[in-house]
């Protein structure tokens, strides 16, 4: 086949192209002798043979080029050899390389890790089957408020609808003691109706799921447990056996998968349809459902209106759906991450455009400090296309470089992220690289590439060789000032719009952090202890009194439940009359505190008493209510000495003895988060399990919280405890923003020093150009002071521009920030300023240098350079 | 090479080299001297102008190279021709003689006065 041999000749031309010379040189002078020897064999003497040869062969550079010339146009534009030159230049310049190099690691990797957890968050498909059919019902109040399903409520949906191929539901966690193997533990338990696995379209490891008769009051007993349970507490044996609660031995029936997880982890999994139905105006249940054959989001939602409706007419006011919200599962998985992760993802590319802005600007300078060889190569026969394409290819292979390294950076940051961001972000546990990363990064590597490639190269390689070579001073190629001023003020705005946005989100930060709660969070150390379901009263006590009276704390006590944590017992209140099942007048929270505890939280008492010592078992039974209570219940009239009953006391009529001052957050304004509490001493057969410590610290709570455990293993040797702060819940509940504070604040970072350096290589450039000009100002007594000062100037000049721009393009951009700022509006003075304070300081850091090498310009060398 | 090759018709000099190698293969220096040789003098041409067309013919898959040594143990780089350039090498002389009979029909042709 001759068009192999043809192929593999370029091909060698191509690697080679120096050997085909050579050869051809060796061709030509075996050419010459072959020649030369027949005329010497013809008579002639040997020098009158060779220059008669040499006379009859022609012009030998001229077949050479010739020749080189027929090797055809690919062969001739020798991608290879421009490769080398590429190659060459970039590593005679080490610095800059490596600069350029680690500039688009960052950039490209701060962007490829953004967009790995953007696609691993919103893009990717949940783990479950046909995800897209899957939704989550709740109940939608009169008011449009969202609350949890109530049991009865579930009941009437899953017989009722048409829409749905399934409905299940998924009650929230709670913790209990079991045992599986020889010790006790507490473990995470999730309540699962029947049919949950199967909606979801996840098949257990082993066993099976629930079945409907599992699933009934008095039907047989039966547990699942996780995979993690199954090989770390049942060591992955092959034989379930069963799982003991209290005195009751229940068997395993099945194994979820390793990867299940649906919103918490949970140990095990219990079907939570045998327990007592509760009232239907209990919010207990998350409902979720499969969309059936033919059933779209919009057709579902108007049957389950039809028959919210139809359940009102039948129950009257006992019922609070008064709609149902349905939304996609991925939705309420995801929530409101969607859009701090496009904000981060956002920012990240803003990055990586300062990174490639930077790098324009660079190649622009260095081609300019190198005008002089690309005259010589024009000069010698490079055409200008020749010569952008060179150019071109550095910007390729420094792209190239930077979308490698970029990918390895990637690849540790999100080690990292998903190190440190598991539980600020959902699903961060399935954060991986995977195929479409890869495209992402090589995309970005393209982009790169052009973006940072094609401007220099077009203009650089538009020079005139011709004027160049003279070398006369003015006549080089130029860059238009107005260029570098848009470049320099291109990356000053964005650094000043991420500069901002960080801003504005430490400052939501620290103001949900220092949010009035109704409380004091800030140094209060908290430890969850799982006591088992009996109390010892008397060791507690003195357990308390021992916390309290720990050196750095100020007085302990004890809760069930921590303030903030509504969704926690929460139940109905009545008063003397009112009727049993239906018609609450209120809702609240049910709390086991003991005496002290208002005092350690610094939760004001507004009316009455507080709790003391007296209020013990065998005492009248007393309960100290939230301001909404007493208004609901009493408008208008003193709470104090009023009789109150929730449903986890039936039957107890409790006397109000005080009004305390409502907890609140941030994200639960003030007004209808009502809390009900009761002595500890009178009702500690309720705390079910479950009792937490809280320890007012007199200075930095994590200085007390090695003796707290100290003293708690001194005391309490067989009680797992978990140690905490207060101020940490708080700052959990706002982790979303916390994520994006941090990855906002580290762009910003890097943007404000990819800035500086960007002024300091601008105006480096321009001191080296105007070298001459300088001299001779100098020369005519301008005092190096202000030369330096000139350039500073200058320097402060383009940041200025750029602020400007920044400020405008701020205050557009950071409308979208709007939804997830706390306490601050996205025109916030300090915000801007603080930007445009440090954009500043970098402008004049990057140009000191510049500004002081001018300065040292001798007049006298300058002149005589002329 | 149009410079090199003097009088010679545009193509022609192509279709030479082919021919010479159709007798086997042989060296640059040997197809020049064969072709002029075998012309009998005919063309003025410079050696060197077979070189850029045999880069030519070899870019078009029409002829091979390889080193060798010769008799007298000199690497020499020989020309072969390939199948495709024998093909070539048949539809260019027909080519020549029809394009030789047409022109020498228009050459020939009696001068007429009006």
């Amino acid at each position: 086949m001759s068009w192999v041999h043809g192929l593999r000749d370029r091909l060698r031309t191509l690697f080679h192209p120096g050997e085909r010379d050579e050869e051809l040189a060796e061709e030509i002078r075996f050419h010459l002798e072959s020649e030369a020897a027949r005329l010497t064999r013809n008579g002639h003497d040997q020098a009158t043979a060779r220059a008669r040869a040499l006379e009859r062969f022609g012009n030998t550079a001229h077949v050479m080029q010739a020749t080189r010339e027929e090797r055809g146009p690919s062969t001739s534009g020798a991608p290879m050899h421009d490769l080398r030159w590429a190659l060459r230049a970039l590593s005679k310049q080490p610095g800059f390389t490596a600069l350029a190099l680690i500039t688009l690691a960052l950039g490209i990797g701060a962007t490829t890790t953004a967009f790995t957890v953007l696609n691993t968050v919103l893009l990717r498909p949940l783990p479950y089957r046909d995800p897209v059919r899957l939704v989550l019902m709740r109940e939608k109040t009169a008011t449009g408020a969202i609350r949890p399903v109530s049991f009865p409520n579930f009941t009437d949906w899953r017989e009722k609808t048409r829409s749905f191929s399934g409905v299940a539901s998924e009650m929230f966690v709670w913790s209990q003691t079991v045992t599986a193997g020889a010790e006790p533990l507490r473990a995470t338990v999730m309540g699962v109706s029947s049919g949950f696995f199967s909606v979801l379209g996840v098949q257990p490891l082993k066993g099976r799921e629930f079945t409907a008769e599992e699933n009934r009051l008095g039907g047989p007993r039966a547990v699942m447990v996780s995979w993690n349970f199954w090989k770390t507490e049942m060591h992955g044996r092959a034989e379930l056996g069963d799982i003991r609660f209290g005195d009751e031995k229940i068997p395993v029936v099945g194994v979820a998968p390793e990867s299940f997880r649906f919103i918490d982890d949970a140990d095990l999994y219990y079907p939570h349809e045998r327990m007592p139905g509760t009232c239907r105006s209990c919010h207990n249940y998350l409902v979720i459902a499969r969309l059936g054959s033919g059933a779209t989001l919009e057709s579902a939602r108007a049957e389950m209106s039809t028959l919210s409706r139809n359940l009102v007419r039948t129950y009257g006011t006992d019922t609070e759906a008064a709609d149902v919200e349905m939304i996609p599962l991925r939705d309420f998985l995801v929530g409101d991450y969607h859009v701090m992760l496009l904000i981060v993802f956002g920012a990240a590319g803003m990055v990586l455009l300062v990174a490639c802005t930077n790098l324009v600007s660079a190649q622009l300078a260095r081609g300019l400090a190198r005008a002089r060889e690309l005259a010589v190569r024009a000069a010698l026969g490079a055409s200008r296309g020749r010569l952008a394409r060179q150019l071109f290819l550095e910007s390729g292979l420094l792209s190239l470089g930077g979308a490698v390294l970029g990918a390895t950076v990637a690849f540790l940051l999100t080690r990292g992220v998903r190190f440190f961001g598991a539980g600020l972000v959902p699903r961060l546990e399935e954060l991986r690289m995977d195929r479409s990363v890869l495209l992402f990064t090589a995309l970005a590597g393209v982009g790169t590439a052009l973006l940072i490639g094609v401007y220099p190269a077009l203009t650089l390689a538009a020079g005139s060789p011709g004027r160049l070579l003279r070398g006369s001073r003015g006549s080089r190629v130029t860059v238009r000032a107005s260029v570098w001023r848009l470049l320099v003020g291109f990356e000053v705005a964005m650094a000043i719009v991420l500069l901002v946005g960080s801003a504005l989100l430490i400052r939501t930060l620290h103001n949900i952090l220092s949010a009035d709660t109704g409380f004091q969070a800030r140094g209060v150390v908290t430890a969850a202890l799982a006591p088992g379901d009996s109390l010892d009263l008397p060791r507690f006590e003195r357990l308390r009194a021992e916390l309290g009276a720990l050196p750095g704390a100020g007085g302990a006590a004890f809760t069930n439940v921590l303030p903030l944590r509504w969704g926690d017992g929460s139940g109905p209140v009545r008063r003397p009359g009112d009727p049993l099942d239906r018609n609450w007048p209120a809702m609240a929270g049910f709390r086991l505190v003991s005496p002290d505890y208002f005092t350690v939280l610094r939760q004001p008492v507004i009316r009455g008493r507080a709790f003391t010592s007296a209020d013990g078992a065998g005492a009248p039974l007393v309960a100290i209510v939230t301001p909404g209570i007493a208004e609901k219940l009493w408008p208008g009239e003193n709470p104090l000495g009023k009789q109150i009953a929730t449903n986890y006391l039936f039957d107890q009529w409790l006397t109000v003895v005080g009004v305390v001052s409502e907890a609140s957050s941030w994200a639960m304004p003030r007004g209808g988060q009502n809390e009900i509490f009761t002595p500890l001493a009178q009702h500690s057969r309720k705390i079910e399990g479950r009792i937490v410590a809280v320890i007012r610290s007199n200075g930095n709570p994590a200085d007390l919280m090695p003796s707290v455990r100290a003293r708690l293993r001194s005391l309490l040797p067989e009680v797992p405890a978990k140690l905490g702060t207060l101020e940490e819940r708080i700052a959990r509940s706002a982790a979303d923003r916390r994520f994006a504070m941090l990855a906002l604040s580290l762009f910003a970072a890097i943007a404000l020093v990819l800035a500086g350096i960007g002024i300091y290589g601008t105006m480096a450039y321009t001191v080296a150009t105007r070298t001459h000009e300088i001299g001779v100002r100098m020369a005519l007594g301008a005092t190096p002071h202000g030369v330096r000062m000139r350039i500073l100037g200058d320097a402060a000049g383009m940041a200025f521009g750029g602020i400007a721009g920044g400020i405008g393009a701020g205050l557009f951009v950071t409308r979208y920030l709007q939804s997830t700022l706390y306490g601050v509006s996205h025109v916030d003075a300090i915000a801007y300023l603080s930007g445009a304070g440090a954009l500043l300081l970098a402008a004049l850091l990057g140009a000191y240098i510049p500004a002081r090498r001018s300065s040292r310009v001798d007049p006298m060398l300058v002149i005589r350079a002329e | 090479m149009a410079k090199s090759e003097g009088e010679l018709l545009p193509g022609t000099f192509d279709m030479l080299i082919l021919k010479t190698l159709s007798l086997g293969p042989m060296h640059g220096w040997g197809v020049s001297e064969r072709i002029e040789r075998l012309s009998g003098g005919v063309f003025s041409i410079q050696q060197g102008a077979v070189y850029p067309a045999l880069q030519r013919l070899l870019r078009r898959g029409w002829v091979t190279a390889g080193w060798q040594v010769t008799e007298n143990r000199r690497r020499a780089r020989i020309y072969r021709l390939t199948a495709t350039g024998r093909r070539r090498l048949g539809a260019e002389t027909a080519w020549w003689d029809r394009a030789r009979l047409g022109v020498g029909r228009v050459l020939r042709a009696p001068i007429q006065e009006r």
